[in-house]
């Protein structure tokens, strides 16, 4: 596994020690890219920092809370839509985007007064929305705004509003992981415990690291409501504030993105002994072993079992039928956060896809061991890359199609590499199992649109045939395979709708009988 | 068991431990420490039919985890099942030996050691 240098970086020897490949018969243990360290001058990072990471990754997935940012109108960028945490409360959230607004004469003068106000006027506007969470940024740290001041003068003016005041300007850490990390122990030190829910099961989990990017959370709570689980809160996509200030009372922490919200668990774990589990949301065979943990720790594994099997019956026929057609294809996995290592091994086996690279712009080492230890050999890890090194990285490997964010995604659009949103996605959710359909769907799509035989013509100077048609997708992902594949009348297409969630918000879920929650022998 | 036997055997268990398991990646060495030494240690019980402590919510976490690998193993790895308890123990041994080393002892991660969380 030894380091690996791109010839475009040649004059930063520093970047070797951030790229490695994984050679035959080496381990984690021969080399490791390093990670989560600030970001050489001169190498053109395109991370983001750790306001983003507090504010846009797990703050605002917050559904029912007014998110305010503390400086000037630019840090706002990016804010609509990008990430796709939708939530049943008609997106609140996404729709709206509060800032103050800070100038020039603000920072010479202080801005605590042009805060109160926003703050004012922001809850008269929306007057149903009775939480708040107020970001700080760059400019207004630097001047020594007191926020927390401020939110505690409103608070006693306004009894019937809470504030949760976010102290994580861009520069707290070298990325938006130190965001993360800051907005984590600060909710767990601040809000958590403050609220004392209802408790309506005898199996109750905080599900942590969930961002519910469109509708994954949502997916994957039918399945816990069908087991007769309680969903205390999700820690933060479709979640509520309040429930989030009762997390204390769940008996079981369910963490889906490790590096983004482990610290709560860490901390619920210490503070209010309450254990942590692990798990994969992404492939039939993860997902249906992390239901069955959940259901061996509450002694009701029949009931996740009945889970797995009604769904795997319904959904496996049409991963097939994608699998057949995705064999062999090279991938690129250059996904955000933990679609690294959720995605790494499993796409392989449950799509036959090979994962050639992968990357991470922010991730901690940690990350990568879990991704490096999931692929495939020859694969290169890259941490923090920036332009240049992906473009060369795309021109060596020749991916059939990578799966990365839009801005990333745009760039290998112009080299023709077919792009696959990691963040937000194409046409997700792409969890539980009619997600990870979706997924393998939105691949096969990606990689065998019609519009790649055209985009590869110049049309300044080559003849473009007159006389013949395009060739249709199916034409194309059939051509070698074997007869009976092709006709199979058991392998099929997605067969789902358009829009698989919103039909789960009206579902009613049947009376489950409570048991002593203990491990049978 | 043969040197040579045991040693692809452990390769074989470590392999599935990396590629599809979670726990023996928490981001501190303390943690993973702990969580070595727990679901390894359940699921050599289970594998050799002993009690398994279960009564607090950390021991069925653990438990949770370890009955999952347990049943991973006596599935895809045949030759287990054809194993006695000491044999069986001595694999294990190995195992939770080589996952110490890959995960912490030689573990190029220098977060491993960083106190705060």
């Amino acid at each position: 596994m030894p380091h690996h240098r791109f010839e475009c970086s040649e004059c930063i020897p520093e970047r070797e020690k951030h790229a490695v490949v994984k050679g035959p018969g080496e381990d984690l243990t021969d080399a490791l890219p390093l990670g989560y360290l600030n970001t050489i001058p001169g190498t053109i990072s395109e991370r983001g920092c750790a306001y983003c990471g507090a504010k846009h990754v797990i703050g605002t997935p917050m559904k029912d809370v007014i998110h305010i940012s503390h400086g000037p109108v630019g840090c706002t960028y990016d804010t609509w839509q990008t990430k796709r945490y939708i939530s049943d409360n008609d997106n609140f959230q996404l729709k709206n985007t509060f800032a103050t607004d800070v100038k020039e004469k603000h920072i010479v003068f202080g801005a605590e007064k042009l805060l109160k106000q926003n703050i004012i006027e922001a809850f008269k506007a929306f007057p149903d929305i009775k939480r708040m969470t107020i970001y700080q940024t760059c400019a207004t740290a630097l001047i020594g705004d007191d926020i927390g001041a401020v939110a505690d003068e409103v608070m006693e003016e306004m009894p019937d509003v809470d504030i949760f005041v976010c102290n994580s300007p861009g520069f707290a850490g070298p990325s938006q992981s130190g965001g993360h990390h800051k907005i984590n122990i600060a909710w767990v030190k601040n809000k958590v415990g403050t609220v004392e829910p209802e408790i309506t099961s005898d199996y109750v989990i905080n599900y942590v690291g969930e961002y519910n990017i469109q509708g994954d959370q949502e997916v994957m709570q039918d399945y816990f409501k069908r087991m007769g689980i309680q969903v205390l809160s999700t820690f933060t996509g479709n979640g509520s504030y309040d429930d989030l200030r009762a997390m204390h009372k769940a008996h079981l922490n369910v963490l889906e993105c490790a590096r983004s919200a482990e610290y709560i668990c860490n901390e619920l774990r210490v503070k209010y002994n309450i254990p942590r589990l692990d798990i994969d949301g992404f492939g039939f065979e993860p997902l249906s072993s992390s239901l069955r943990k959940i259901g061996i720790f509450f002694g009701i594994e029949d009931r996740a079992q009945a889970i797995i099997d009604e769904e795997t019956a319904r959904w496996k026929p049409e991963l097939d039928w994608y699998k057949e057609r995705l064999k062999g294809k090279k991938v690129c996995l250059w996904p955000g956060g933990s679609k690294l290592w959720h995605w790494a091994n499993v796409i392989h086996e449950e799509m036959g896809v090979e994962v050639v690279s992968l990357y991470t712009k922010f991730g901690h080492q940690g990350d990568m061991e879990k991704g490096i230890a999931r692929c495939e050999e020859g694969a290169l890890a890259i941490d923090d890359p920036n332009e240049l090194e992906g473009l060369e990285a795309m021109e060596k490997l020749k991916p059939d199609v990578i799966f990365t964010g839009k801005r990333p995604g745009e760039v290998a659009k112009k080299v023709r590499v077919p792009y696959l949103n990691a963040h937000a996605y194409h046409n997700g959710p792409y969890k539980g199992y009619e997600g990870w359909v979706r997924f393998a769907r939105d691949i096969y799509n990606a990689i065998y649109s019609p519009i790649h035989q055209l985009s590869g013509i110049d049309i300044s100077k080559d003849e473009i045939a007159t006389d013949k048609g395009f060739s249709t997708q199916r034409l194309v992902s059939d051509a070698n395979l074997p007869e009976e594949v092709k006709n199979s009348e058991t392998l099929r297409q997605y067969t789902g709708g358009f829009d698989s969630v919103s039909k789960l918000r009206n579902k009613t879920y049947p009376y489950l009988e409570q048991r002593a929650a203990s491990v049978e022998a | 068991m043969e040197e040579n036997v045991l040693k692809e055997r452990v390769a074989q268990l470590e392999d599935h431990i990396l590629k599809k398991c979670l726990w023996q990646f928490h981001s501190r060495a303390w943690d993973r420490e702990r969580q070595n030494e727990n679901i390894l240690g359940k699921t050599t019980q289970i594998l050799c039919g002993e009690p398994v402590a279960k009564e607090t919510a950390e021991d069925r976490c653990y438990y949770a985890d370890a009955v999952c690998l347990a049943d991973a193993y006596k599935e895809r790895f045949d030759w287990i099942n054809t194993l006695n308890v000491a044999e069986i123990k001595e694999v294990m041994a190995a195992l939770k030996e080589r996952i110490d080393y890959v995960t912490i002892t030689g573990s190029l991660n220098e977060e491993l050691t960083v106190k705060q969380y």
